[in-house]
C-alpha cells in the first residue's frame, strides 16, 4: 500500500518541493536584493544613517554608534571662496575622513578626458579633488583659506550628492584633518556637520530609535526618504515588482500542488473505500494519510530548500556587477524556517480537505461508484480550504506588501469567475448545433463532462498562466515607462548659479550653437517658515519626511505655463495676467504638510517675507530627470527676491568647446552631468528584469506540474473513452484528432480567458499601484492563445500518447 | 469454415498473456462457430476466460494462436486499423457499464457511432432508434440524467442504430436490478428478433442464459460445452 501511494504521490512532491524552493529562494534572494536596494539607497547619504548638523556633533553619537558594532564616518561641508586666476570662485567644500564613503564608492579621473577609475577611499591629507568645472586647475595649487593644496583628481562621481540634483556649486573635496589648517571654520562659519553610520540594519534602526531621543532640536536624521527623488521611485518600483512576481511564482506553485492533491485524492478514493469495507476506520485512515504527508512535507522540505538555496548561485552571476557590487551575504535561518513552514501550510492547506473526503469515502463505493459522490458544501469548503491557505501564506510572506494581497485577491476572484464562465461558454456552444455530434460537439461534451474536472483543470492552468502573463505585462509596461521617460536625447547636463539675469542669454547663446536647451527657470532659495500664520517650529510632524519639508530650504521658481509632465490635481493653475500671490505645489508636499487650497504659506528669502495662498496642487513626475519644482509662484511674488538662473540641455561630446566658450562668459555656472545617474537608474529596471527570469524558471516548472497533473487526472478517463471509440470501428487518426483537437480547444479557450484576465489587472496593477499608464496590447491574447495551444497540445499528446494506442479490449475490463 | 451461414468462426484459438510469474494460458485451443441469426450465451465462471473470448470474436482483441472469422474476414493477419474496418457499421456492443459519453445527451450518444461510420442522415436514425427503445422523449437528456435502465437502453439504442450483422452484449443486465434487466433483456432480444440480427451475450443469470438459442460453458479457458 505504501509503495503505491509513494508512486501516486510523486507529482504532489514535486509540487511541494517547488513551492518550498520558491520561498526559500524569493526569501533569500530578496533579502539580498533588498539589502542592496537599501545600500543602493544609502550610497545617496554615503551611509545607512546620516545626522546632520549645523555646528559640532556631539562625540557621545559616534562613540554609541560604534558601542552599537556601526561603522562612522563624519563630513564638514562649508561654501567657501577660491580665486582662480585671480577672480572669486563659490565652491562647494567637502572635508571627509578616511572612512568614507561608508556606502557606495567614488569616482575620479586624472583629466577630462581620461577614463573614471573607482575608488573606496576619499583624498589622502594634502589632497584635494574637484568637480570637472574646475578640471583647469588639475596639477595646479589651490588656495583654500590660508592652506595650499595639490589638486590631484578630477571627482567625477560622489554617491551622496544628495538633495535636487541642480543645487550645488562646484565641489571640492579634501581630508577632514587638513581643515582645521585652512582657518575656513571659524565661530559662525555656515557649515554642515554630517556624521555618517552603517551596519548591521537592525543595530541601525536601534541606534536610531537611541538617536531620535537624543537629538538636539537643530539636529536633524537623514535617510532613503531624503535621497534623491528619481533613484528612490526606480528603487520602489523594482522592490514592488519583485513582491508582486513573487507572490504570483507562489500561486502558480500552489496551484500545482492544489490540483495534484486533488489528482492524489481521485486515486485513493476506491482504495479507502476498499479497505473501509475491509472495516478500517477512518481515523485510522486519517492517521495513516496523515503520516504519509508528514514525510512527504518532510522529504519536499529537505528538498525544496536545497534547490532554493542552490538558486542564488546563478542569481548572483545574473546579477553581477548590478550597481557595480556584488549580492551582499545574508546569515540567517529564517528564510528556510519560513519555506519550510509554507511547504506544510500549503500541503496541508491543499490537500488535507481532498484527504478528508477521500477518507470519508463509503464502504459502499466499491460496489456502486456512484454512492458517495462529493456534496455541493464539500466543495464550498475545500475551495474556502484552499483561499485560507493562500492568505495565510500571503500573510506570513508579505505583511506589508498591499499590492501583492490586492493583485492575488483580483486572480481569486477571476479564478473563480473562471469556471463559470467556461461553463457556460462550452454549454452556449453545445446548444448551437444538435444536428451534428462527431466532431465537434463530442469535444465539447468531453470538456463539459464533470467526471474529467476538464474546466476544474482547465481554470488551474489558467491561473498559472495568468500569473506568468501579468508579470511579463507589468514589467514590459514598467520597462516601457521607464524608456519613454528615458528617451534618448533628454537633457544631460543641468547648468546651475547661472547669474539670475542672465539666464536667458545663456540659453540663447547654447541654442545659437546648434545645443539643445530647457526652458530658463529663474530659482529663489526659500525657507517655509509659516502655516496659515502659524509658525513653523510650532507645529509638530511625526513623519521625518514631513519634517524635512518643514526644515529645508526649497528651489521655488515662477512660472506663467504649467511644466510639462505636471498635471494640476486642485485648484487652478497661475494666472500670468494677474499680480495677486499664486502658488502651486507639489502633491507630495501638500500630503505631508496637509497643505489645502487657500492655505496661506509664509516664506523666508534671506531678510524677505513672501506670503501667498495655496491655489493649486500639481502632480510632478520625478523620475523624468527635469527640472521640477516643489513650489511655483507667478512671477510677481518672487520678482525682488534674489535669483539664480536653471537651464537644462543635451551635451554631446562635439559640444565641449561651446560650453568651455560659455564658462568663460559666465564663470559662476556650475555643470552637473546627470549621464551616470540616468544610467543607474536604467540599469536597475534592466537587472531587475534579469532577475525575474529566475522566477520565471519557478513559475515555469510548477506550470509543467500543473500540467502533468491536470492531463494525468483525465488519463483514465481518456482511456476508457478512446477504447469505447476502438469498439466503435473509430480509426487512429479519429482518436488522433479528437484529442488533438481537445487540447488546441482547451488551450484556445485558456489563453484567451487568460489573456483578458492579465490585462485587466495589468492595467489595475499599473495604474493603481505603479502609477504608469497601461497600454493593452492584442500581442498578449496572441501570445497567450498560441502559446496555450502549443503548450497544451504537445504536452497533452504526448503524455496521452498511450491513449491513442489502447486496446479496445480495455472498455470490456473497465 | 468458409461456410458462408458462419457470422463466427473460432479455429484452436488460444490466448496467451505474459505475467510476473510466466505466461498465462487464458483461453486453450477454442474452436466454435455461430450461424447468422442465432443467438449464443457464453457462460462461465468468473476469470474463466469468457470476456476474453467475446473480445476475440468480436475482433477486439488478436489471439495468439488459431484462427479468428469474423463476417466472413479473417482476423488473425489484421491489425487493430484493418479489424476496425471490420466492425465497422456491422458490429455493435452493449456494455455492462453503458459506456455512454458522458457530458453529451442520449440521441449524440446514439449518434457517434453512424458519424464515425460516415452514415448519412444520422441525427434521423438516431433518433428511430431512440424511439424504438421507448426515449423518444429524451433525445436531448444528458445521459448522466438518465437512470440506470435508461442509460442501458440508449446503449441498446446505439448497438442497434448502425444496424448491425452481429451483436456482442456483455452482462448487459449486470448493473440493474432484477425487473429492469428483464425489460432491457426483453427489449433487446425484441429488436434482435426482429431485424435478424446474430447475438453474442455473455452472462452469469440463467434466466437471460436461456434465451439463447445455445449456451457454450468455457471453465479454466476451456470450451467444455456448446461448440459445436
Amino acid at each position: 500500500m505504501r509503495r503505491a501511494s509513494l508512486h501516486s504521490y510523486w507529482l504532489m512532491f514535486i509540487a511541494t518541493v517547488i513551492t518550498v524552493a520558491i520561498v526559500t529562494s524569493s526569501q533569500l534572494v530578496t533579502a539580498r536584493i533588498s539589502l542592496l536596494l537599501d545600500r543602493q539607497a544609502s550610497e545617496l547619504i554615503a551611509g545607512d544613517l546620516l545626522v546632520e548638523s549645523g555646528r559640532e556633533l556631539s562625540a557621545e553619537y559616534a562613540a554609541t554608534a560604534r558601542d552599537y558594532g556601526l561603522d562612522v564616518s563624519r563630513s564638514v561641508s562649508l561654501r567657501s571662496a577660491v580665486f582662480i586666476d585671480d577672480l572669486p570662485r563659490l565652491v562647494e567644500l567637502k572635508a571627509v575622513d578616511d572612512a568614507y564613503p561608508l556606502r557606495g564608492r567614488l569616482e575620479r579621473a586624472a583629466d577630462a578626458t581620461a577614463p573614471r577609475e573607482v575608488t573606496a577611499q576619499g583624498p589622502r591629507p594634502g589632497e584635494v579633488w574637484v568637480d570637472s568645472r574646475l578640471a583647469t586647475e588639475l596639477g595646479e595649487q589651490m588656495m583654500l583659506g590660508e592652506a595650499g593644496f595639490d589638486v590631484n583628481w578630477l571627482l567625477t562621481f560622489e554617491p551622496d550628492r544628495g538633495g535636487a540634483i541642480f543645487n550645488l556649486a562646484p565641489r571640492v573635496l579634501m581630508h577632514v584633518d587638513d581643515l582645521a589648517a585652512t582657518g575656513l571654520v571659524v565661530p559662525g562659519s555656515r557649515v554642515r556637520q554630517r556624521m555618517m553610520v552603517a551596519g548591521d540594519a537592525v543595530e541601525v534602526a536601534r541606534f536610531k530609535a537611541w538617536l531620535e531621543v537624543n537629538l538636539a532640536p537643530d539636529e536633524e536624521i537623514e535617510d532613503l526618504e531624503n535621497a534623491r527623488p528619481e533613484m528612490r521611485e526606480a528603487l520602489e518600483r523594482t522592490r514592488m515588482f519583485f513582491a508582486l512576481s513573487i507572490v504570483l511564482t507562489l500561486v502558480i506553485a500552489m496551484v500545482a500542488i492544489a490540483i495534484t492533491a486533488r489528482y492524489t485524492a481521485r486515486r485513493e478514493a476506491p482504495k479507502v473505500a476498499m479497505l473501509r469495507a475491509f472495516g478500517i476506520s477512518q481515523y485510522q485512515l486519517l492517521r495513516y494519510y496523515l503520516r504519509q504527508l508528514g514525510l512527504l512535507w518532510l522529504a519536499a522540505t529537505l528538498a525544496g530548500i536545497a534547490v532554493g538555496w542552490l538558486t542564488q548561485f546563478p542569481l548572483q552571476w545574473a546579477l553581477d556587477g548590478w550597481f557595480g557590487r556584488d549580492l551582499p551575504q545574508v546569515f540567517d535561518l529564517r528564510p528556510y524556517g519560513i519555506a519550510a513552514l509554507v511547504g506544510l501550510l500549503a500541503l496541508a492547506g491543499f490537500s488535507l480537505p481532498h484527504l478528508l473526503n477521500a477518507t470519508a469515502t463509503p464502504p459502499m463505493q466499491v460496489l456502486r461508484i456512484s454512492v458517495g459522490r462529493r456534496s455541493w458544501w464539500r466543495g464550498v469548503a475545500m475551495s474556502a480550504a484552499a483561499v485560507l491557505t493562500v492568505f495565510a501564506v500571503l500573510m506570513l510572506l508579505m505583511q506589508s506588501s498591499l499590492l501583492a494581497v490586492a493583485t492575488l485577491g483580483l486572480v481569486l476572484v477571476c479564478a473563480l469567475l473562471l469556471p463559470l464562465v467556461l461553463g457556460w461558454l462550452v454549454r452556449l456552444l453545445l446548444a448551437s448545433s444538435r444536428r451534428r455530434f462527431w466532431l465537434r460537439q463530442y469535444l465539447l461534451s468531453r470538456l463539459q463532462a464533470g467526471s474529467r474536472g476538464a474546466v476544474y483543470v482547465m481554470s488551474g492552468f489558467s491561473l498559472v498562466l495568468i500569473a506568468i502573463l501579468l508579470i511579463a505585462v507589468v514589467k514590459d509596461e514598467l520597462i516601457g515607462d521607464w524608456q519613454a521617460q528615458l528617451p534618448e536625447g533628454i537633457p544631460n547636463y543641468f547648468l546651475v548659479n547661472i547669474p539670475g539675469d542672465r539666464v536667458v542669454e545663456a540659453a540663447a547663446f547654447l541654442r545659437d550653437r546648434g545645443i539643445e536647451t530647457s526652458a530658463p527657470y529663474a530659482i529663489t532659495r526659500a525657507r517655509l517658515s509659516q502655516i496659515n500664520s502659524a509658525d513653523i517650529s510650532t507645529l509638530s510632524f511625526t513623519d521625518p519626511r514631513s519634517e524635512h519639508f518643514a526644515t529645508h530650504t526649497f528651489n521655488m521658481t515662477s512660472a506663467s505655463e504649467l511644466p510639462a509632465d505636471n498635471q494640476i490635481l486642485a485648484g487652478e493653475w497661475i494666472d500670468a495676467a494677474s499680480d495677486r500671490p499664486q502658488l502651486s505645489v507639489e502633491e507630495g508636499m501638500a500630503q505631508r504638510l496637509e497643505l489645502q487650497l487657500g492655505d496661506e504659506l509664509t516664506m523666508t528669502v534671506g531678510s524677505q517675507v513672501l506670503r501667498a495662498p495655496v491655489t493649486s496642487i500639481r502632480s510632478v513626475e520625478w523620475e523624468n530627470f527635469k527640472p521640477n519644482f516643489y513650489l511655483i509662484s507667478n512671477a510677481a511674488l518672487v520678482a525682488d527676491t534674489p535669483r539664480f538662473g536653471l537651464l537644462s540641455a543635451v551635451i554631446g561630446d562635439g559640444d565641449r568647446s561651446a560650453l568651455r566658450e560659455l564658462l568663460g562668459i559666465y564663470p559662476s555656472i556650475t555643470l552637473l552631468d546627470i549621464t551616470e545617474l540616468m544610467a543607474r537608474v536604467r540599469g536597475i529596471v534592466d537587472k531587475a528584469s534579469v532577475a525575474l527570469q529566475f522566477f520565471f524558471l519557478f513559475a515555469l516548472a510548477s506550470a509543467t506540474i500543473v500540467l502533468l497533473a491536470a492531463i494525468q487526472t483525465g488519463r483514465h478517463e481518456r482511456e476508457i473513452e478512446s477504447s469505447l471509440l476502438r469498439a466503435l470501428s473509430a480509426h487512429t487518426s479519429q482518436l488522433y484528432r479528437v484529442h488533438v483537437l481537445e487540447f488546441t480547444l482547451m488551450g484556445a479557450l485558456i489563453g484567451f480567458f487568460s489573456a483578458s484576465i492579465a490585462t485587466l489587472a495589468g492595467w489595475a496593477i499599473s495604474v493603481y499601484f505603479f502609477r504608469i499608464e497601461f497600454h493593452p496590447s492584442l500581442e498578449v491574447w496572441l501570445y497567450s492563445m498560441v502559446s496555450a495551444c502549443v503548450v497544451l497540445t504537445l504536452a497533452g499528446t504526448l503524455v496521452s500518447r498511450r491513449v491513442y494506442n489502447v486496446s479496445p479490449m480495455k472498455i470490456l475490463r473497465s | 469454415m468458409n461456410d458462408s451461414n458462419l457470422c463466427i468462426a473460432l479455429d484452436r484459438v488460444g490466448k496467451t498473456v505474459a505475467t510476473p510469474d510466466g505466461d498465462l494460458d487464458i483461453l486453450k485451443s477454442i474452436s466454435l462457430q455461430v450461424r447468422f441469426r442465432e443467438a449464443v450465451v457464453i457462460k462461465g465462471a468468473s476469470g474463466s476466460g469468457k470476456t476474453t473470448l467475446l473480445g476475440l470474436m468480436a475482433g477486439l482483441d488478436s489471439a495468439s494462436s488459431g484462427e479468428v472469422r469474423l463476417l466472413g474476414e479473417n482476423l488473425d493477419d489484421k491489425n487493430e486499423e484493418q479489424r476496425s474496418s471490420v466492425r465497422a457499421g456491422r458490429v455493435g456492443f452493449v456494455f455492462q457499464s453503458f459506456h455512454l459519453v458522458q457530458g453529451a445527451n442520449a440521441i449524440q450518444n446514439v449518434m457517434l457511432p453512424l458519424e464515425l461510420a460516415g452514415v448519412e442522415g444520422a441525427w434521423q436514425r438516431a433518433r428511430d432508434s431512440l424511439e424504438q427503445v421507448g426515449l423518444a422523449a429524451k433525445l436531448d437528456t444528458p445521459v448522466e440524467h438518465l437512470s440506470g435502465g435508461e442509460q442501458q437502453r440508449v446503449a441498446i439504442a446505439r448497438a442497434f442504430a448502425t444496424e448491425p450483422e452481429v451483436l456482442f452484449a456483455d452482462e448487459p443486465t449486470g448493473n440493474l436490478d432484477a425487473a429492469t434487466g428483464r425489460q432491457i433483456a426483453d427489449l433487446m432480444f425484441h429488436l434482435r428478433d426482429r431485424a435478424g440480427t446474430t447475438l453474442v451475450l455473455v452472462t452469469h443469470e440463467a434466466e437471460l442464459a436461456g434465451r439463447g438459442d445455445r449456451q457454450i460453458l468455457i471453465e479454466s479457458g476451456e470450451l467444455v460445452d456448446g461448440g459445436a
